[in-house]
Protein backbone atom coordinates (compact mmCIF):
# COMPACT_ATOMS: atom_id res chain seq x y z
CA UNK A 1 0.00 0.00 0.00
CA UNK A 2 1.22 3.36 -1.00
CA UNK A 3 1.37 5.90 1.88
CA UNK A 4 1.76 9.65 0.95
CA UNK A 5 5.14 11.21 1.83
CA UNK A 6 5.19 13.19 4.53
CA UNK A 7 5.55 16.85 4.10
CA UNK A 8 5.50 20.01 6.63
CA UNK A 9 2.26 20.71 5.16
CA UNK A 10 -0.26 17.60 5.24
CA UNK A 11 -2.16 17.71 7.78
CA UNK A 12 -1.28 14.77 10.68
CA UNK A 13 -4.33 12.55 11.23
CA UNK A 14 -4.61 10.74 14.51
CA UNK A 15 -4.62 6.90 14.83
CA UNK A 16 -8.37 6.65 14.09
CA UNK A 17 -8.50 9.50 11.46
CA UNK A 18 -5.64 7.46 9.37
CA UNK A 19 -7.19 4.15 9.98
CA UNK A 20 -10.96 5.62 9.00
CA UNK A 21 -9.07 7.21 5.49
CA UNK A 22 -7.57 3.23 5.13
CA UNK A 23 -10.69 2.36 5.10
CA UNK A 24 -11.86 4.58 2.31
CA UNK A 25 -8.72 3.17 0.17
CA UNK A 26 -10.03 -0.31 1.15
CA UNK A 27 -13.83 0.49 0.13
CA UNK A 28 -12.81 2.49 -3.13
CA UNK A 29 -10.58 -0.26 -4.47
CA UNK A 30 -12.72 -3.19 -4.02
CA UNK A 31 -15.72 -0.69 -5.55
CA UNK A 32 -13.10 -0.24 -8.68
CA UNK A 33 -11.99 -3.57 -8.72
CA UNK A 34 -15.01 -5.91 -7.76
CA UNK A 35 -17.95 -3.84 -8.86
CA UNK A 36 -17.82 -1.62 -11.57
CA UNK A 37 -16.78 -4.11 -13.57
CA UNK A 38 -20.19 -6.10 -13.41
CA UNK A 39 -21.76 -3.00 -14.75
CA UNK A 40 -20.58 -4.24 -17.93
CA UNK A 41 -22.21 -7.86 -18.18
CA UNK A 42 -25.39 -6.66 -16.10
CA UNK A 43 -25.95 -4.22 -19.40
CA UNK A 44 -24.88 -6.99 -21.77
CA UNK A 45 -27.52 -9.22 -20.08
CA UNK A 46 -30.14 -7.27 -19.21
CA UNK A 47 -30.23 -3.75 -19.46
CA UNK A 48 -29.21 -3.85 -23.70
CA UNK A 49 -31.77 -6.58 -23.93
CA UNK A 50 -34.49 -4.76 -22.12
CA UNK A 51 -34.11 -1.40 -23.79
CA UNK A 52 -34.44 -3.36 -27.42
CA UNK A 53 -37.45 -4.96 -26.47
CA UNK A 54 -38.82 -1.97 -25.89
CA UNK A 55 -37.55 -0.01 -28.88
CA UNK A 56 -36.00 -2.18 -31.40
CA UNK A 57 -32.57 -1.12 -31.35
CA UNK A 58 -29.52 -0.36 -29.07
CA UNK A 59 -29.19 2.52 -26.70
CA UNK A 60 -27.09 5.06 -28.03
CA UNK A 61 -26.48 8.05 -26.21
CA UNK A 62 -25.11 8.93 -22.78
CA UNK A 63 -29.00 9.95 -21.77
CA UNK A 64 -30.54 7.23 -22.99
CA UNK A 65 -28.01 4.91 -21.65
CA UNK A 66 -28.68 7.05 -18.42
CA UNK A 67 -32.02 6.58 -18.27
CA UNK A 68 -32.15 2.68 -18.81
CA UNK A 69 -29.01 1.82 -16.57
CA UNK A 70 -30.54 3.93 -13.60
CA UNK A 71 -33.24 1.10 -13.19
CA UNK A 72 -31.04 -1.58 -12.69
CA UNK A 73 -30.35 -2.55 -8.88
CA UNK A 74 -26.73 -3.74 -9.84
CA UNK A 75 -25.99 -0.17 -10.71
CA UNK A 76 -27.90 1.42 -8.46
CA UNK A 77 -25.62 -0.16 -5.53
CA UNK A 78 -22.54 0.57 -7.52
CA UNK A 79 -23.37 3.86 -8.34
CA UNK A 80 -25.06 5.24 -4.73
CA UNK A 81 -21.69 3.53 -3.19
CA UNK A 82 -19.30 4.89 -5.52
CA UNK A 83 -20.97 8.52 -4.57
CA UNK A 84 -21.16 7.52 -0.77
CA UNK A 85 -17.29 6.72 -0.78
CA UNK A 86 -16.12 9.93 -2.27
CA UNK A 87 -18.59 11.76 0.23
CA UNK A 88 -16.86 9.25 3.18
CA UNK A 89 -13.40 10.29 1.49
CA UNK A 90 -13.45 14.20 1.82
CA UNK A 91 -14.81 13.13 5.72
CA UNK A 92 -12.02 11.43 6.35
CA UNK A 93 -9.89 13.92 5.27
CA UNK A 94 -11.27 17.28 6.91
CA UNK A 95 -11.24 16.64 10.45
CA UNK A 96 -7.25 16.79 10.28
CA UNK A 97 -7.06 19.58 8.30
CA UNK A 98 -9.31 21.33 10.50
CA UNK A 99 -7.66 20.43 13.93
CA UNK A 100 -4.36 21.45 11.82
CA UNK A 101 -5.68 24.18 10.26
CA UNK A 102 -3.99 27.62 12.41
CA UNK A 103 -0.94 25.70 12.39
CA UNK A 104 -0.42 25.27 8.95
CA UNK A 105 -1.93 29.02 7.75
CA UNK A 106 1.26 30.05 10.20
CA UNK A 107 3.27 27.60 8.54
CA UNK A 108 2.28 29.04 5.07
CA UNK A 109 2.30 32.49 6.08
CA UNK A 110 6.38 32.17 6.74
CA UNK A 111 6.93 30.26 3.72
CA UNK A 112 9.46 32.48 1.84
CA UNK A 113 7.65 35.16 -0.56
CA UNK A 114 10.35 37.06 -2.18
CA UNK A 115 11.84 36.41 -5.71
CA UNK A 116 14.95 35.29 -5.12
CA UNK A 117 17.22 33.25 -7.34
CA UNK A 118 16.00 29.46 -5.87
CA UNK A 119 12.46 30.52 -4.50
CA UNK A 120 9.14 30.56 -5.84
CA UNK A 121 6.54 33.30 -5.22
CA UNK A 122 3.07 33.83 -4.58
CA UNK A 123 0.92 36.75 -5.97
CA UNK A 124 -2.74 36.73 -5.00
CA UNK A 125 -5.35 38.87 -6.22
CA UNK A 126 -8.91 39.04 -4.23
CA UNK A 127 -10.44 40.90 -6.96
CA UNK A 128 -10.31 38.09 -9.39
CA UNK A 129 -13.78 36.38 -9.59
CA UNK A 130 -14.61 32.93 -8.88
CA UNK A 131 -15.58 31.55 -12.46
CA UNK A 132 -19.72 30.10 -12.68
CA UNK A 133 -17.78 26.51 -13.42
CA UNK A 134 -16.20 26.83 -9.70
CA UNK A 135 -19.13 28.69 -7.83
CA UNK A 136 -21.98 26.61 -9.15
CA UNK A 137 -21.10 23.34 -7.31
CA UNK A 138 -18.76 22.01 -5.28
CA UNK A 139 -16.01 20.09 -7.91
CA UNK A 140 -15.75 16.80 -6.74
CA UNK A 141 -17.78 17.14 -3.56
CA UNK A 142 -14.76 18.51 -1.95
CA UNK A 143 -17.02 20.84 0.34
CA UNK A 144 -16.62 24.51 -0.30
CA UNK A 145 -14.65 23.93 -3.32
CA UNK A 146 -11.09 24.35 -4.58
CA UNK A 147 -11.85 28.64 -4.10
CA UNK A 148 -13.32 28.51 -0.50
CA UNK A 149 -11.83 30.67 2.27
CA UNK A 150 -13.08 29.63 5.78
CA UNK A 151 -10.69 32.48 7.21
CA UNK A 152 -7.93 34.73 6.60
CA UNK A 153 -5.44 33.10 5.03
CA UNK A 154 -7.15 30.28 4.66
CA UNK A 155 -5.39 27.07 3.67
CA UNK A 156 -7.93 24.39 4.34
CA UNK A 157 -9.10 23.66 0.80
CA UNK A 158 -5.66 22.96 -0.53
CA UNK A 159 -4.80 20.44 2.68
CA UNK A 160 -8.05 18.28 1.91
CA UNK A 161 -7.64 18.27 -1.82
CA UNK A 162 -3.81 16.85 -0.85
CA UNK A 163 -4.84 14.45 1.50
CA UNK A 164 -8.03 13.31 -0.25
CA UNK A 165 -6.45 13.04 -3.32
CA UNK A 166 -4.08 10.20 -2.35
CA UNK A 167 -7.25 8.25 -1.24
CA UNK A 168 -8.93 9.37 -4.37
CA UNK A 169 -7.35 6.04 -6.35
CA UNK A 170 -5.62 3.89 -3.67
CA UNK A 171 -2.44 5.98 -3.46
CA UNK A 172 -2.19 5.55 -7.74
CA UNK A 173 -1.52 9.44 -8.12
CA UNK A 174 1.64 8.37 -6.19
CA UNK A 175 3.50 9.39 -2.76
CA UNK A 176 3.51 12.49 -3.73
CA UNK A 177 0.40 13.05 -5.59
CA UNK A 178 2.48 13.73 -8.85
CA UNK A 179 1.99 10.65 -10.90
CA UNK A 180 -0.19 12.99 -13.71
CA UNK A 181 2.86 15.33 -14.25
CA UNK A 182 5.02 12.22 -14.41
CA UNK A 183 2.65 10.86 -16.78
CA UNK A 184 2.62 14.40 -19.18
CA UNK A 185 6.32 14.68 -18.77
CA UNK A 186 7.10 10.85 -19.67
CA UNK A 187 4.76 11.86 -22.81
CA UNK A 188 6.72 15.34 -23.74
CA UNK A 189 9.94 13.84 -23.58
CA UNK A 190 8.95 10.96 -25.66
CA UNK A 191 7.53 13.17 -28.40
CA UNK A 192 10.04 15.78 -28.19
CA UNK A 193 13.18 14.20 -27.19
CA UNK A 194 16.62 16.93 -26.30
CA UNK A 195 13.60 20.21 -25.68
CA UNK A 196 14.87 22.33 -22.57
CA UNK A 197 12.10 24.92 -22.01
CA UNK A 198 13.12 28.23 -20.10
CA UNK A 199 9.74 29.09 -19.01
CA UNK A 200 6.73 26.92 -18.14
CA UNK A 201 3.00 27.60 -17.20
CA UNK A 202 0.92 25.23 -15.50
CA UNK A 203 -2.58 25.77 -15.97
CA UNK A 204 -5.22 25.12 -13.22
CA UNK A 205 -2.14 23.90 -11.07
CA UNK A 206 -4.32 23.78 -7.77
CA UNK A 207 -2.15 22.68 -4.94
CA UNK A 208 1.01 22.21 -7.75
CA UNK A 209 0.79 18.38 -6.83
CA UNK A 210 1.40 17.96 -10.81
CA UNK A 211 3.32 21.26 -11.12
CA UNK A 212 6.80 19.73 -9.61
CA UNK A 213 8.05 17.35 -11.14
CA UNK A 214 8.26 20.01 -14.27
CA UNK A 215 10.34 22.15 -11.95
CA UNK A 216 12.73 18.30 -10.92
CA UNK A 217 13.07 17.84 -14.63
CA UNK A 218 13.67 21.40 -15.68
CA UNK A 219 15.39 23.01 -12.44
CA UNK A 220 17.20 25.86 -14.50
CA UNK A 221 13.67 26.59 -16.31
CA UNK A 222 11.53 29.88 -14.69
CA UNK A 223 8.09 27.73 -13.26
CA UNK A 224 5.22 29.23 -13.38
CA UNK A 225 1.56 27.96 -12.23
CA UNK A 226 -2.10 29.66 -12.07
CA UNK A 227 -5.36 28.55 -10.42
CA UNK A 228 -8.18 30.34 -9.43
CA UNK A 229 -8.36 29.36 -5.75
CA UNK A 230 -6.78 31.21 -3.15
CA UNK A 231 -6.44 28.45 -0.29
CA UNK A 232 -5.75 26.12 -2.98
CA UNK A 233 -2.59 28.54 -4.37
CA UNK A 234 -1.47 29.51 -0.48
CA UNK A 235 -1.34 25.89 0.26
CA UNK A 236 0.74 25.11 -3.02
CA UNK A 237 3.05 27.43 -2.63
CA UNK A 238 3.80 26.38 0.80
CA UNK A 239 3.98 23.41 -0.35
CA UNK A 240 6.52 23.59 -3.03
CA UNK A 241 8.53 25.35 -0.48
CA UNK A 242 8.19 22.51 1.42
CA UNK A 243 9.31 20.24 -0.97
CA UNK A 244 12.00 22.35 -2.12
CA UNK A 245 10.53 23.01 -5.73
CA UNK A 246 10.52 26.78 -6.86
CA UNK A 247 7.96 27.88 -8.64
CA UNK A 248 5.67 31.27 -9.11
CA UNK A 249 2.44 30.82 -8.21
CA UNK A 250 0.16 33.04 -9.40
CA UNK A 251 -4.42 33.62 -8.94
CA UNK A 252 -5.52 34.21 -12.67
CA UNK A 253 -8.05 32.62 -15.01
CA UNK A 254 -6.24 30.83 -17.84
CA UNK A 255 -9.13 32.45 -20.06
CA UNK A 256 -7.62 35.92 -19.36
CA UNK A 257 -3.91 35.62 -18.01
CA UNK A 258 -1.47 39.15 -17.32
CA UNK A 259 1.14 37.71 -18.89
CA UNK A 260 2.73 39.20 -21.96
CA UNK A 261 1.72 37.52 -25.61
CA UNK A 262 5.15 34.93 -26.49
CA UNK A 263 5.91 33.87 -22.46
CA UNK A 264 6.21 30.37 -22.78
CA UNK A 265 8.22 27.45 -24.37
CA UNK A 266 5.89 24.82 -22.58
CA UNK A 267 1.85 25.44 -21.43
CA UNK A 268 0.41 22.48 -19.62
CA UNK A 269 -2.33 21.43 -18.02
CA UNK A 270 -3.75 17.98 -16.08
CA UNK A 271 -7.26 17.22 -15.81
CA UNK A 272 -8.42 20.99 -16.05
CA UNK A 273 -10.16 21.19 -19.41
CA UNK A 274 -12.94 18.84 -18.33
CA UNK A 275 -13.49 21.12 -15.09
CA UNK A 276 -14.35 24.61 -17.18
CA UNK A 277 -16.92 25.27 -19.86
CA UNK A 278 -17.64 25.25 -23.25
CA UNK A 279 -16.76 29.22 -23.68
CA UNK A 280 -14.17 28.90 -20.94
CA UNK A 281 -12.85 25.92 -23.04
CA UNK A 282 -12.05 27.70 -26.23
CA UNK A 283 -10.78 30.93 -24.32
CA UNK A 284 -8.49 29.13 -22.74
CA UNK A 285 -6.97 27.75 -26.05
CA UNK A 286 -6.98 31.11 -27.54
CA UNK A 287 -4.80 31.91 -24.78
CA UNK A 288 -2.33 29.69 -24.86
CA UNK A 289 -2.27 30.12 -28.38
CA UNK A 290 -1.38 33.88 -27.60
CA UNK A 291 1.22 32.88 -24.87
CA UNK A 292 3.45 30.46 -26.60
CA UNK A 293 6.83 32.01 -27.66
CA UNK A 294 7.29 31.02 -31.57
CA UNK A 295 8.36 26.75 -31.64
CA UNK A 296 6.11 26.78 -28.22
CA UNK A 297 4.34 23.77 -27.16
CA UNK A 298 1.05 23.14 -25.59
CA UNK A 299 0.10 20.05 -23.83
CA UNK A 300 -3.35 19.33 -22.00
CA UNK A 301 -4.10 15.81 -20.24
CA UNK A 302 -7.17 14.62 -20.40
CA UNK A 303 -9.12 11.58 -19.26
CA UNK A 304 -10.85 9.24 -22.02
CA UNK A 305 -14.45 9.69 -22.62
CA UNK A 306 -14.69 6.15 -23.62
CA UNK A 307 -14.98 4.75 -26.92
CA UNK A 308 -18.30 2.08 -26.66
CA UNK A 309 -21.73 3.81 -26.19
CA UNK A 310 -21.47 1.94 -22.35
CA UNK A 311 -17.79 2.90 -22.06
CA UNK A 312 -19.16 6.97 -22.40
CA UNK A 313 -21.85 6.76 -20.26
CA UNK A 314 -19.97 5.53 -17.58
CA UNK A 315 -17.08 7.54 -18.31
CA UNK A 316 -19.75 10.30 -17.66
CA UNK A 317 -20.69 8.69 -13.80
CA UNK A 318 -18.27 11.98 -12.43
CA UNK A 319 -20.78 14.73 -14.30
CA UNK A 320 -24.06 13.20 -13.08
CA UNK A 321 -22.99 12.04 -9.61
CA UNK A 322 -19.86 13.82 -8.80
CA UNK A 323 -19.99 17.70 -9.92
CA UNK A 324 -18.11 17.38 -12.81
CA UNK A 325 -20.90 19.56 -14.95
CA UNK A 326 -18.34 20.01 -17.72
CA UNK A 327 -16.99 16.69 -18.53
CA UNK A 328 -19.96 14.62 -20.13
CA UNK A 329 -20.09 17.91 -22.77
CA UNK A 330 -16.54 16.48 -24.26
CA UNK A 331 -17.85 12.82 -24.64
CA UNK A 332 -17.23 12.84 -28.99
CA UNK A 333 -15.68 16.00 -28.66
CA UNK A 334 -12.68 16.73 -30.85
CA UNK A 335 -10.20 18.62 -28.69
CA UNK A 336 -8.76 19.50 -31.61
CA UNK A 337 -11.01 20.80 -33.96
CA UNK A 338 -11.68 22.83 -30.62
CA UNK A 339 -8.36 24.41 -30.51
CA UNK A 340 -8.37 25.07 -34.39
CA UNK A 341 -11.41 27.51 -33.94
CA UNK A 342 -10.05 28.98 -30.88
CA UNK A 343 -6.88 30.08 -32.88
CA UNK A 344 -4.43 27.29 -34.13
CA UNK A 345 -3.63 26.34 -37.28
CA UNK A 346 -5.82 22.73 -37.78
CA UNK A 347 -2.31 20.95 -38.72
CA UNK A 348 -0.59 22.33 -35.87
CA UNK A 349 -2.95 20.61 -32.79
CA UNK A 350 -4.18 16.96 -32.28
CA UNK A 351 -5.39 14.44 -30.02
CA UNK A 352 -2.71 11.52 -29.17
CA UNK A 353 -3.91 8.94 -26.76
CA UNK A 354 -1.47 7.58 -24.20
CA UNK A 355 -0.68 4.52 -22.19
CA UNK A 356 2.64 4.90 -19.95
CA UNK A 357 4.15 1.88 -18.76
CA UNK A 358 3.57 2.91 -15.21
CA UNK A 359 0.81 3.10 -13.24
CA UNK A 360 -1.34 5.97 -12.55
CA UNK A 361 -4.14 5.04 -14.67
CA UNK A 362 -7.71 4.70 -12.68
CA UNK A 363 -9.78 2.13 -13.45
CA UNK A 364 -12.58 3.45 -11.98
CA UNK A 365 -15.35 3.34 -15.37
CA UNK A 366 -13.66 0.81 -17.62
CA UNK A 367 -11.17 -2.12 -17.49
CA UNK A 368 -8.47 -0.32 -19.38
CA UNK A 369 -7.44 3.28 -19.31
CA UNK A 370 -5.71 5.33 -21.93
CA UNK A 371 -4.73 9.28 -21.62
CA UNK A 372 -5.70 11.99 -24.08
CA UNK A 373 -3.10 14.26 -24.79
CA UNK A 374 -4.40 17.92 -26.75
CA UNK A 375 -1.06 18.44 -28.61
CA UNK A 376 -0.46 22.24 -29.71
CA UNK A 377 1.70 24.34 -31.58
CA UNK A 378 1.64 28.51 -32.52
CA UNK B 1 -13.24 31.71 12.09
CA UNK B 2 -16.18 29.50 11.05
CA UNK B 3 -16.04 25.76 10.29
CA UNK B 4 -15.84 24.12 6.90
CA UNK B 5 -19.48 22.75 5.65
CA UNK B 6 -19.64 19.11 5.60
CA UNK B 7 -21.62 18.98 2.61
CA UNK B 8 -21.12 19.67 -0.77
CA UNK B 9 -22.84 22.26 -2.98
CA UNK B 10 -24.12 21.28 -6.14
CA UNK B 11 -27.21 18.38 -6.51
CA UNK B 12 -27.81 15.68 -4.23
CA UNK B 13 -28.71 12.38 -6.56
CA UNK B 14 -31.47 10.02 -5.85
CA UNK B 15 -30.02 6.42 -6.53
CA UNK B 16 -32.98 4.32 -5.65
CA UNK B 17 -37.05 4.40 -6.02
CA UNK B 18 -36.96 5.09 -2.25
CA UNK B 19 -35.18 7.91 -1.14
CA UNK B 20 -35.23 6.53 2.48
CA UNK B 21 -33.18 3.56 1.01
CA UNK B 22 -30.55 6.51 -0.29
CA UNK B 23 -30.57 7.51 3.47
CA UNK B 24 -29.63 4.08 4.34
CA UNK B 25 -27.82 2.81 2.70
CA UNK B 26 -25.51 5.67 3.24
CA UNK B 27 -25.63 5.12 6.82
CA UNK B 28 -25.03 1.16 6.52
CA UNK B 29 -21.72 2.30 4.82
CA UNK B 30 -20.67 5.56 7.32
CA UNK B 31 -21.25 2.28 10.14
CA UNK B 32 -19.37 0.07 7.84
CA UNK B 33 -16.46 2.38 8.35
CA UNK B 34 -16.33 3.00 11.83
CA UNK B 35 -16.88 -0.46 12.95
CA UNK B 36 -13.45 -0.64 10.70
CA UNK B 37 -11.75 1.95 12.67
CA UNK B 38 -12.80 0.63 16.03
CA UNK B 39 -11.52 -2.73 14.59
CA UNK B 40 -7.95 -1.24 13.88
CA UNK B 41 -8.02 1.11 17.21
CA UNK B 42 -8.43 -2.61 18.78
CA UNK B 43 -6.05 -4.72 16.94
CA UNK B 44 -3.84 -1.57 18.00
CA UNK B 45 -4.10 -1.79 21.36
CA UNK B 46 -3.95 -5.39 21.74
CA UNK B 47 -0.59 -5.74 20.18
CA UNK B 48 0.54 -2.85 22.07
CA UNK B 49 -0.75 -4.33 25.43
CA UNK B 50 1.06 -7.57 24.35
CA UNK B 51 4.34 -6.06 23.13
CA UNK B 52 4.63 -4.67 26.69
CA UNK B 53 3.11 -7.20 28.24
CA UNK B 54 1.37 -5.45 30.95
CA UNK B 55 -2.33 -7.10 30.48
CA UNK B 56 -4.07 -10.56 29.42
CA UNK B 57 -7.32 -10.76 27.58
CA UNK B 58 -9.16 -11.57 30.92
CA UNK B 59 -8.42 -8.69 32.72
CA UNK B 60 -9.65 -6.86 29.50
CA UNK B 61 -12.99 -8.71 29.68
CA UNK B 62 -13.22 -8.10 33.75
CA UNK B 63 -12.68 -4.09 33.24
CA UNK B 64 -15.11 -1.60 34.77
CA UNK B 65 -14.93 2.03 33.32
CA UNK B 66 -14.57 4.85 36.07
CA UNK B 67 -16.81 7.97 35.85
CA UNK B 68 -14.37 9.84 33.15
CA UNK B 69 -14.23 6.97 31.06
CA UNK B 70 -18.14 6.62 30.64
CA UNK B 71 -18.22 10.41 29.93
CA UNK B 72 -15.74 9.93 26.97
CA UNK B 73 -17.59 7.17 25.56
CA UNK B 74 -20.54 9.11 25.97
CA UNK B 75 -18.77 12.09 23.77
CA UNK B 76 -17.54 9.45 21.45
CA UNK B 77 -20.80 7.74 20.71
CA UNK B 78 -22.11 11.09 20.11
CA UNK B 79 -19.98 11.60 17.45
CA UNK B 80 -20.46 8.20 16.04
CA UNK B 81 -24.46 8.91 16.10
CA UNK B 82 -23.68 12.71 14.21
CA UNK B 83 -21.78 10.61 11.84
CA UNK B 84 -23.61 7.84 11.33
CA UNK B 85 -26.91 10.30 10.51
CA UNK B 86 -25.00 12.56 8.33
CA UNK B 87 -27.31 11.53 5.14
CA UNK B 88 -30.27 12.42 6.57
CA UNK B 89 -29.01 16.24 7.85
CA UNK B 90 -27.72 15.86 4.50
CA UNK B 91 -31.20 14.85 2.73
CA UNK B 92 -33.17 17.34 5.08
CA UNK B 93 -31.15 20.49 4.51
CA UNK B 94 -31.39 19.69 0.68
CA UNK B 95 -35.26 19.36 1.36
CA UNK B 96 -35.03 22.94 3.01
CA UNK B 97 -32.83 24.41 0.66
CA UNK B 98 -35.30 23.18 -2.45
CA UNK B 99 -38.04 24.46 -0.66
CA UNK B 100 -36.52 27.97 -0.44
CA UNK B 101 -36.27 27.95 -4.11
Amino acid sequence: MTTARRHAMLPRPTHDERVRQAFVRSFRRHLASRVMPGNYPIYAARVEPRFRAETGRSPQAPAELRAAMERDPYYQFWSAMLRRSQELMWESVIDPAERDREALIRRARSSPKGRGKRKGSLVLDPSLPTPRYHAAADIHLQPGGYHTDFGPDDITAGAVYDSGLHLYLDGAFGVENDAMGDILLAFYRHRFPGLKPARILDMGCAIGNSTLPWGRAFPRAELHAIDVGAPVLRYGHARAEALGVPVHFSQQNAEATNFKAGSFDLIVSHIMLHETSKSALSNILRECRRLLKPGGIMLHLEIPRGTTPLEKFMYNWESYNNNETFAQFLTDADLAAIAARSGFAPDAVEMVGFAPREAGAQTLYSPKFIWTVLVGRP
Amino acid sequence: MTDAPTRAKGPLPQYFDDPAIDQLHSALLALAAELSVAYDRIDTLERMLERKGTLSRAEIDRFEPDEPALQERAARREALVARLLRPFRDYREHLIERAKK
